[in-house]
Protein backbone atom coordinates (compact mmCIF):
# COMPACT_ATOMS: atom_id res chain seq x y z
CA UNK A 1 0.00 0.00 0.00
CA UNK A 2 1.30 3.39 -1.01
CA UNK A 3 2.34 5.41 2.14
CA UNK A 4 0.14 8.36 1.13
CA UNK A 5 -2.86 6.24 0.13
CA UNK A 6 -5.99 7.46 1.90
CA UNK A 7 -8.26 4.76 0.50
CA UNK A 8 -10.61 3.69 3.27
CA UNK A 9 -10.02 0.11 4.43
CA UNK A 10 -13.70 -0.64 4.15
CA UNK A 11 -14.98 0.33 0.69
CA UNK A 12 -18.12 2.42 0.47
CA UNK A 13 -21.18 0.42 -0.57
CA UNK A 14 -21.20 0.11 -4.33
CA UNK A 15 -23.64 2.44 -6.02
CA UNK A 16 -26.68 0.68 -7.47
CA UNK A 17 -26.43 0.30 -11.21
CA UNK A 18 -28.99 1.63 -13.68
CA UNK A 19 -31.09 -1.52 -13.71
CA UNK A 20 -31.09 -1.92 -9.95
CA UNK A 21 -32.36 1.65 -9.75
CA UNK A 22 -35.02 0.73 -12.30
CA UNK A 23 -36.09 -2.35 -10.32
CA UNK A 24 -36.29 -0.28 -7.13
CA UNK A 25 -38.35 2.40 -8.87
CA UNK A 26 -40.84 -0.13 -10.29
CA UNK A 27 -41.24 -1.87 -6.95
CA UNK A 28 -41.57 1.28 -4.86
CA UNK A 29 -44.09 2.90 -7.20
CA UNK A 30 -46.23 -0.23 -7.30
CA UNK A 31 -46.12 -0.48 -3.51
CA UNK A 32 -46.97 3.24 -3.12
CA UNK A 33 -49.96 2.77 -5.43
CA UNK A 34 -50.93 -0.29 -3.37
CA UNK A 35 -50.84 -2.54 -6.40
CA UNK A 36 -48.48 -4.90 -4.59
CA UNK A 37 -47.15 -4.87 -1.04
CA UNK A 38 -43.59 -4.83 0.22
CA UNK A 39 -44.53 -7.75 2.45
CA UNK A 40 -45.51 -9.89 -0.54
CA UNK A 41 -42.13 -9.32 -2.17
CA UNK A 42 -40.29 -10.11 1.06
CA UNK A 43 -42.31 -13.25 1.60
CA UNK A 44 -41.85 -14.45 -1.95
CA UNK A 45 -38.08 -13.90 -1.70
CA UNK A 46 -38.14 -16.33 1.21
CA UNK A 47 -40.17 -18.79 -0.84
CA UNK A 48 -37.63 -18.54 -3.67
CA UNK A 49 -34.69 -19.01 -1.30
CA UNK A 50 -36.29 -22.14 0.09
CA UNK A 51 -36.48 -23.77 -3.34
CA UNK A 52 -33.16 -25.46 -4.08
CA UNK A 53 -32.08 -28.61 -5.93
CA UNK A 54 -32.26 -30.41 -2.58
CA UNK A 55 -36.03 -30.56 -3.01
CA UNK A 56 -35.73 -32.28 -6.36
CA UNK A 57 -33.11 -34.61 -4.93
CA UNK A 58 -35.49 -35.65 -2.16
CA UNK A 59 -38.17 -36.48 -4.72
CA UNK A 60 -35.69 -38.56 -6.72
CA UNK A 61 -34.42 -40.45 -3.67
CA UNK A 62 -37.95 -41.19 -2.51
CA UNK A 63 -38.89 -42.43 -5.97
CA UNK A 64 -35.87 -44.72 -5.93
CA UNK A 65 -36.86 -46.37 -2.64
CA UNK A 66 -40.66 -46.19 -2.78
CA UNK A 67 -42.20 -47.73 -5.93
CA UNK A 68 -45.70 -46.50 -5.10
CA UNK A 69 -44.46 -42.91 -4.75
CA UNK A 70 -42.51 -43.25 -7.98
CA UNK A 71 -45.69 -44.30 -9.76
CA UNK A 72 -47.52 -41.25 -8.41
CA UNK A 73 -44.60 -38.97 -9.29
CA UNK A 74 -44.52 -40.21 -12.88
CA UNK A 75 -48.30 -40.01 -13.23
CA UNK A 76 -48.54 -36.40 -12.06
CA UNK A 77 -45.45 -34.56 -10.89
CA UNK A 78 -47.28 -31.60 -9.49
CA UNK A 79 -49.68 -33.52 -7.25
CA UNK A 80 -46.83 -35.72 -6.03
CA UNK A 81 -44.92 -32.54 -5.11
CA UNK A 82 -47.94 -31.09 -3.34
CA UNK A 83 -48.24 -34.36 -1.42
CA UNK A 84 -44.71 -33.63 -0.14
CA UNK A 85 -45.58 -30.04 0.80
CA UNK A 86 -43.94 -28.51 -2.29
CA UNK A 87 -46.47 -25.95 -3.45
CA UNK A 88 -46.51 -24.52 -6.97
CA UNK A 89 -46.61 -20.74 -7.19
CA UNK A 90 -46.67 -20.81 -10.99
CA UNK A 91 -49.61 -21.94 -13.08
CA UNK A 92 -47.72 -24.91 -14.49
CA UNK A 93 -47.77 -28.69 -14.49
CA UNK A 94 -44.77 -30.91 -13.76
CA UNK A 95 -43.96 -33.99 -15.80
CA UNK A 96 -41.21 -36.18 -14.39
CA UNK A 97 -39.20 -38.01 -17.04
CA UNK A 98 -37.68 -41.33 -16.04
CA UNK A 99 -34.26 -42.27 -17.37
CA UNK A 100 -33.90 -45.99 -18.03
CA UNK A 101 -31.47 -48.39 -19.63
CA UNK A 102 -33.08 -47.57 -22.95
CA UNK A 103 -34.04 -43.89 -22.65
CA UNK A 104 -32.12 -40.79 -21.61
CA UNK A 105 -34.05 -37.57 -21.06
CA UNK A 106 -32.88 -34.00 -21.05
CA UNK A 107 -34.77 -30.75 -20.66
CA UNK A 108 -34.45 -27.36 -22.31
CA UNK A 109 -36.42 -24.22 -23.07
CA UNK A 110 -35.30 -23.03 -26.50
CA UNK A 111 -37.53 -19.94 -26.50
CA UNK A 112 -36.74 -18.60 -23.04
CA UNK A 113 -35.82 -20.26 -19.71
CA UNK A 114 -38.75 -22.39 -18.52
CA UNK A 115 -37.42 -24.56 -15.72
CA UNK A 116 -38.93 -26.56 -12.82
CA UNK A 117 -38.19 -23.75 -10.36
CA UNK A 118 -40.45 -25.00 -7.59
CA UNK A 119 -38.28 -28.10 -7.16
CA UNK A 120 -34.87 -26.98 -8.39
CA UNK A 121 -34.71 -23.26 -7.57
CA UNK A 122 -33.42 -20.76 -10.12
CA UNK A 123 -31.62 -22.10 -13.19
CA UNK A 124 -27.89 -21.79 -13.89
CA UNK A 125 -26.75 -19.22 -16.47
CA UNK A 126 -25.69 -21.82 -19.03
CA UNK A 127 -29.25 -23.20 -19.18
CA UNK A 128 -30.53 -19.74 -20.20
CA UNK A 129 -27.80 -18.86 -22.70
CA UNK A 130 -27.79 -19.43 -26.45
CA UNK A 131 -25.41 -22.37 -26.85
CA UNK A 132 -27.44 -24.77 -24.69
CA UNK A 133 -30.81 -23.63 -25.97
CA UNK A 134 -29.86 -23.79 -29.63
CA UNK A 135 -27.92 -27.06 -29.54
CA UNK A 136 -29.90 -29.27 -27.14
CA UNK A 137 -32.63 -29.92 -29.73
CA UNK A 138 -30.29 -30.37 -32.69
CA UNK A 139 -27.16 -32.13 -31.49
CA UNK A 140 -27.87 -33.43 -28.00
CA UNK A 141 -25.19 -36.11 -28.13
CA UNK A 142 -22.35 -33.77 -29.07
CA UNK A 143 -23.56 -31.27 -26.51
CA UNK A 144 -23.85 -33.87 -23.73
CA UNK A 145 -20.31 -34.97 -24.52
CA UNK A 146 -19.18 -31.46 -23.60
CA UNK A 147 -20.69 -32.11 -20.17
CA UNK A 148 -18.66 -35.33 -20.06
CA UNK A 149 -21.74 -37.46 -20.71
CA UNK A 150 -21.58 -40.05 -23.46
CA UNK A 151 -24.86 -41.75 -24.27
CA UNK A 152 -24.47 -45.10 -26.09
CA UNK A 153 -25.98 -45.33 -29.58
CA UNK A 154 -28.51 -47.94 -28.48
CA UNK A 155 -30.00 -45.55 -25.91
CA UNK A 156 -32.76 -43.26 -27.16
CA UNK A 157 -32.39 -39.57 -26.28
CA UNK A 158 -35.56 -37.58 -25.63
CA UNK A 159 -35.18 -33.82 -25.52
CA UNK A 160 -38.15 -32.05 -23.93
CA UNK A 161 -38.53 -28.41 -24.98
CA UNK A 162 -40.87 -26.45 -22.67
CA UNK A 163 -43.04 -23.98 -24.53
CA UNK A 164 -46.22 -23.72 -22.49
CA UNK A 165 -47.68 -25.14 -19.29
CA UNK A 166 -45.56 -28.21 -18.63
CA UNK A 167 -42.28 -28.08 -16.74
CA UNK A 168 -40.01 -31.09 -16.67
CA UNK A 169 -37.76 -32.82 -14.16
CA UNK A 170 -35.53 -35.73 -15.05
CA UNK A 171 -35.63 -38.76 -12.74
CA UNK A 172 -32.06 -40.00 -13.20
CA UNK A 173 -31.01 -43.63 -12.90
CA UNK A 174 -29.97 -44.88 -9.53
CA UNK A 175 -26.27 -45.73 -9.63
CA UNK A 176 -24.99 -49.23 -8.87
CA UNK A 177 -23.58 -49.89 -5.42
CA UNK A 178 -26.19 -47.78 -3.62
CA UNK A 179 -28.45 -50.65 -2.60
CA UNK A 180 -27.84 -50.23 1.13
CA UNK A 181 -28.05 -46.45 1.28
CA UNK A 182 -30.70 -44.57 3.17
CA UNK A 183 -33.03 -42.16 1.40
CA UNK A 184 -31.06 -39.27 2.88
CA UNK A 185 -27.76 -40.66 1.64
CA UNK A 186 -29.24 -41.20 -1.80
CA UNK A 187 -30.60 -37.66 -1.97
CA UNK A 188 -27.11 -36.31 -1.25
CA UNK A 189 -25.87 -37.93 -4.47
CA UNK A 190 -28.45 -36.32 -6.73
CA UNK A 191 -27.23 -33.11 -8.37
CA UNK A 192 -29.17 -30.36 -10.10
CA UNK A 193 -27.45 -31.14 -13.38
CA UNK A 194 -28.54 -34.79 -13.17
CA UNK A 195 -32.14 -33.61 -12.86
CA UNK A 196 -31.72 -31.43 -15.95
CA UNK A 197 -30.37 -34.53 -17.67
CA UNK A 198 -26.90 -33.35 -18.68
CA UNK A 199 -24.99 -35.67 -16.33
CA UNK A 200 -25.77 -38.97 -14.59
CA UNK A 201 -25.89 -39.43 -10.83
CA UNK A 202 -22.52 -40.77 -9.79
CA UNK A 203 -21.43 -42.96 -6.95
CA UNK A 204 -18.03 -44.44 -6.44
CA UNK A 205 -17.63 -46.86 -3.57
CA UNK A 206 -14.81 -46.04 -1.23
CA UNK A 207 -14.49 -42.48 -2.52
CA UNK A 208 -15.28 -39.62 -0.16
CA UNK A 209 -18.37 -38.00 -1.69
CA UNK B 1 -35.15 -6.77 -52.47
CA UNK B 2 -35.53 -5.98 -48.80
CA UNK B 3 -35.22 -9.03 -46.55
CA UNK B 4 -36.04 -7.18 -43.37
CA UNK B 5 -39.24 -9.24 -42.99
CA UNK B 6 -37.09 -11.99 -41.43
CA UNK B 7 -36.67 -9.68 -38.44
CA UNK B 8 -40.42 -9.72 -37.94
CA UNK B 9 -41.06 -13.34 -38.82
CA UNK B 10 -38.41 -14.80 -36.54
CA UNK B 11 -38.28 -13.58 -32.95
CA UNK B 12 -34.78 -12.95 -31.55
CA UNK B 13 -35.29 -15.68 -28.92
CA UNK B 14 -36.33 -18.35 -31.48
CA UNK B 15 -32.94 -20.02 -31.67
CA UNK B 16 -33.66 -23.75 -31.42
CA UNK B 17 -31.46 -25.57 -33.91
CA UNK B 18 -29.34 -22.61 -34.89
CA UNK B 19 -25.57 -23.12 -34.93
CA UNK B 20 -24.27 -22.75 -31.39
CA UNK B 21 -21.01 -22.23 -29.57
CA UNK B 22 -19.41 -24.71 -27.14
CA UNK B 23 -21.12 -24.88 -23.77
CA UNK B 24 -19.50 -22.88 -21.00
CA UNK B 25 -20.94 -23.92 -17.68
CA UNK B 26 -21.16 -20.36 -16.42
CA UNK B 27 -23.04 -19.68 -13.24
CA UNK B 28 -23.23 -16.63 -11.07
CA UNK B 29 -24.54 -15.90 -7.64
CA UNK B 30 -27.84 -14.12 -8.18
CA UNK B 31 -27.49 -10.47 -7.09
CA UNK B 32 -30.04 -9.23 -4.53
CA UNK B 33 -31.70 -6.92 -7.06
CA UNK B 34 -32.00 -9.82 -9.53
CA UNK B 35 -33.75 -11.96 -6.93
CA UNK B 36 -36.04 -9.02 -6.12
CA UNK B 37 -36.77 -8.67 -9.83
CA UNK B 38 -37.64 -12.35 -10.00
CA UNK B 39 -39.92 -12.05 -6.96
CA UNK B 40 -41.57 -9.01 -8.52
CA UNK B 41 -42.24 -10.94 -11.73
CA UNK B 42 -43.79 -13.84 -9.82
CA UNK B 43 -46.01 -11.50 -7.75
CA UNK B 44 -47.16 -9.62 -10.86
CA UNK B 45 -48.03 -12.94 -12.51
CA UNK B 46 -49.79 -14.38 -9.45
CA UNK B 47 -51.81 -11.18 -9.05
CA UNK B 48 -52.62 -11.21 -12.77
CA UNK B 49 -51.19 -7.73 -13.21
CA UNK B 50 -48.55 -8.75 -15.77
CA UNK B 51 -48.64 -12.41 -16.78
CA UNK B 52 -45.49 -14.41 -17.41
CA UNK B 53 -46.48 -14.61 -21.06
CA UNK B 54 -46.83 -10.81 -21.27
CA UNK B 55 -43.38 -10.51 -19.77
CA UNK B 56 -41.98 -12.93 -22.39
CA UNK B 57 -43.58 -10.90 -25.15
CA UNK B 58 -42.29 -7.71 -23.55
CA UNK B 59 -38.73 -9.05 -23.56
CA UNK B 60 -39.04 -10.12 -27.21
CA UNK B 61 -40.29 -6.61 -28.05
CA UNK B 62 -37.04 -5.08 -26.82
CA UNK B 63 -35.53 -6.27 -30.08
CA UNK B 64 -32.36 -8.08 -30.99
CA UNK B 65 -29.86 -5.37 -30.07
CA UNK B 66 -31.14 -4.84 -26.54
CA UNK B 67 -31.61 -8.56 -26.03
CA UNK B 68 -28.00 -9.09 -27.03
CA UNK B 69 -26.61 -6.33 -24.83
CA UNK B 70 -28.72 -6.51 -21.67
CA UNK B 71 -28.35 -9.33 -19.16
CA UNK B 72 -31.24 -11.61 -18.26
CA UNK B 73 -32.82 -9.57 -15.45
CA UNK B 74 -31.93 -6.26 -17.07
CA UNK B 75 -34.18 -7.38 -19.93
CA UNK B 76 -36.96 -8.28 -17.50
CA UNK B 77 -36.94 -4.95 -15.72
CA UNK B 78 -36.78 -2.96 -18.98
CA UNK B 79 -39.69 -5.01 -20.31
CA UNK B 80 -41.69 -4.46 -17.10
CA UNK B 81 -41.29 -0.70 -17.31
CA UNK B 82 -42.61 -0.72 -20.90
CA UNK B 83 -45.51 -3.05 -20.12
CA UNK B 84 -46.57 -1.06 -17.06
CA UNK B 85 -46.59 2.13 -19.16
CA UNK B 86 -48.65 0.41 -21.86
CA UNK B 87 -51.18 -0.69 -19.28
CA UNK B 88 -51.38 2.79 -17.79
CA UNK B 89 -50.27 1.51 -14.40
CA UNK B 90 -47.21 3.75 -14.36
CA UNK B 91 -46.37 6.77 -16.46
CA UNK B 92 -42.94 7.40 -17.98
CA UNK B 93 -42.83 10.79 -16.25
CA UNK B 94 -43.41 9.58 -12.71
CA UNK B 95 -41.07 6.70 -13.36
CA UNK B 96 -38.23 8.98 -14.45
CA UNK B 97 -38.74 11.16 -11.37
CA UNK B 98 -38.68 8.08 -9.15
CA UNK B 99 -35.51 6.77 -10.73
CA UNK B 100 -33.79 10.10 -10.07
CA UNK B 101 -34.95 9.99 -6.47
CA UNK B 102 -33.61 6.46 -5.97
CA UNK B 103 -30.28 7.32 -7.63
CA UNK B 104 -29.94 10.45 -5.48
CA UNK B 105 -30.32 8.46 -2.25
CA UNK B 106 -27.05 6.77 -2.75
CA UNK B 107 -25.03 9.84 -3.66
CA UNK B 108 -26.54 11.72 -0.67
CA UNK B 109 -25.59 8.84 1.57
CA UNK B 110 -21.94 8.86 0.55
CA UNK B 111 -21.40 12.61 0.40
CA UNK B 112 -18.05 13.34 2.06
CA UNK C 1 -70.55 -40.58 -17.42
CA UNK C 2 -73.55 -38.38 -16.57
CA UNK C 3 -75.92 -37.95 -19.50
CA UNK C 4 -77.47 -34.74 -20.72
CA UNK C 5 -74.47 -32.48 -20.40
CA UNK C 6 -73.90 -30.11 -23.30
CA UNK C 7 -70.19 -29.55 -23.89
CA UNK C 8 -68.79 -26.15 -24.67
CA UNK C 9 -66.60 -25.56 -27.69
CA UNK C 10 -63.06 -26.53 -26.70
CA UNK C 11 -64.15 -28.81 -23.82
CA UNK C 12 -63.14 -31.93 -25.70
CA UNK C 13 -59.66 -32.21 -27.13
CA UNK C 14 -59.61 -32.38 -30.90
CA UNK C 15 -56.68 -34.81 -30.94
CA UNK C 16 -55.78 -37.85 -28.88
CA UNK C 17 -52.67 -39.81 -27.92
CA UNK C 18 -51.51 -41.79 -30.94
CA UNK C 19 -52.82 -39.32 -33.54
CA UNK C 20 -50.49 -38.35 -36.35
CA UNK C 21 -50.49 -34.58 -36.74
CA UNK C 22 -48.71 -31.96 -38.77
CA UNK C 23 -47.41 -28.72 -37.26
CA UNK C 24 -48.88 -25.84 -39.25
CA UNK C 25 -46.80 -23.44 -41.24
CA UNK C 26 -47.58 -19.79 -40.67
CA UNK C 27 -45.57 -16.77 -39.57
CA UNK C 28 -47.20 -14.77 -36.81
CA UNK C 29 -45.51 -11.49 -35.92
CA UNK C 30 -45.42 -10.02 -32.43
CA UNK C 31 -45.40 -13.15 -30.32
CA UNK C 32 -45.49 -16.89 -30.85
CA UNK C 33 -44.61 -20.03 -28.95
CA UNK C 34 -44.21 -22.47 -31.83
CA UNK C 35 -40.56 -22.27 -32.82
CA UNK C 36 -39.54 -22.21 -36.48
CA UNK C 37 -37.66 -25.48 -36.20
CA UNK C 38 -40.84 -27.59 -35.81
CA UNK C 39 -43.13 -25.83 -38.26
CA UNK C 40 -44.33 -28.05 -41.08
CA UNK C 41 -43.00 -31.18 -39.39
CA UNK C 42 -44.91 -34.40 -38.82
CA UNK C 43 -45.49 -35.34 -35.20
CA UNK C 44 -47.18 -37.92 -33.04
CA UNK C 45 -49.46 -36.95 -30.16
CA UNK C 46 -48.00 -38.50 -27.00
CA UNK C 47 -50.30 -36.93 -24.45
CA UNK C 48 -53.18 -34.49 -24.20
CA UNK C 49 -52.62 -31.90 -21.48
CA UNK C 50 -55.88 -32.43 -19.62
CA UNK C 51 -56.79 -28.92 -18.55
CA UNK C 52 -57.77 -26.67 -21.47
CA UNK C 53 -56.05 -23.31 -21.44
CA UNK C 54 -55.88 -19.88 -22.98
CA UNK C 55 -53.88 -19.49 -26.19
CA UNK C 56 -50.51 -18.29 -24.90
CA UNK C 57 -49.85 -16.36 -28.10
CA UNK C 58 -52.83 -14.15 -27.22
CA UNK C 59 -51.99 -14.23 -23.52
CA UNK C 60 -48.75 -12.48 -24.41
CA UNK C 61 -50.81 -9.42 -25.26
CA UNK C 62 -52.81 -9.50 -22.06
CA UNK C 63 -55.71 -11.69 -23.04
CA UNK C 64 -56.35 -13.86 -20.00
CA UNK C 65 -59.99 -14.79 -20.59
CA UNK C 66 -61.90 -16.43 -23.39
CA UNK C 67 -62.13 -19.67 -25.24
CA UNK C 68 -59.78 -22.38 -24.05
CA UNK C 69 -58.29 -25.19 -26.05
CA UNK C 70 -55.89 -28.01 -25.33
CA UNK C 71 -52.14 -28.29 -25.47
CA UNK C 72 -50.59 -31.50 -26.75
CA UNK C 73 -47.24 -33.00 -25.93
CA UNK C 74 -46.06 -34.30 -29.29
CA UNK C 75 -42.99 -36.23 -30.34
CA UNK C 76 -40.93 -35.58 -33.46
CA UNK C 77 -37.92 -37.74 -34.40
CA UNK C 78 -34.73 -35.68 -34.64
CA UNK C 79 -34.22 -37.25 -38.09
CA UNK C 80 -37.48 -35.54 -39.14
CA UNK C 81 -36.27 -32.20 -37.80
CA UNK C 82 -32.68 -32.23 -39.07
CA UNK C 83 -31.61 -33.65 -42.43
CA UNK C 84 -28.49 -35.75 -41.91
CA UNK C 85 -29.02 -36.06 -38.14
CA UNK C 86 -26.00 -37.99 -36.87
CA UNK C 87 -27.31 -39.57 -33.67
CA UNK C 88 -29.61 -42.54 -33.14
CA UNK C 89 -32.68 -42.72 -35.43
CA UNK C 90 -34.70 -43.17 -32.23
CA UNK C 91 -33.66 -39.82 -30.77
CA UNK C 92 -36.63 -37.49 -30.51
CA UNK C 93 -38.04 -34.18 -29.41
CA UNK C 94 -40.99 -33.76 -27.07
CA UNK C 95 -42.69 -30.38 -27.26
CA UNK C 96 -46.04 -28.84 -26.28
CA UNK C 97 -48.12 -27.38 -29.06
CA UNK C 98 -51.48 -25.60 -28.84
CA UNK C 99 -54.43 -27.09 -30.66
CA UNK C 100 -54.66 -24.32 -33.25
CA UNK C 101 -51.19 -25.16 -34.57
CA UNK C 102 -51.97 -28.83 -35.29
CA UNK C 103 -53.52 -30.39 -38.39
CA UNK C 104 -54.73 -33.91 -38.87
CA UNK C 105 -52.64 -35.82 -41.43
Amino acid sequence: MHPHDHTPIVAAEEAPGYYEIMETAVRELLVAKQIISAGEIRRHLEVLDSRTPQLGAKLVAKAWVDPAFKKRLLANGRTACEEMGISFYENTELTVLENTEKVHNLIVCTLCSCYPREVLGLPPDWYKLTPYRSRAVKEPRAMLAEFGTVIPDDVEIRVSDSTAMIRYLVLPRRPDGTENMTEEQLAALVTRDAMIGVVPVEFQKGRVQ
Amino acid sequence: MNHSEELLKRLPNDIGGQPGAPIQRTEHQYLPWEKRCHALADILDMRKIVSTEEKRRGVESLGAEMIGKLTYYERWVAAFANILFQKGILTPGEFAVKMEEVAARHSRGTAA
Amino acid sequence: MIAGIVKDEGDDPRFHAGDKVGISVRFPVGHYRVPHYIRGKKALVEEVVATPAIDNEEEGFGRNVGLKRHYYRVSIPLTELWPGYAGSPHDGLRIEVYENWLERI
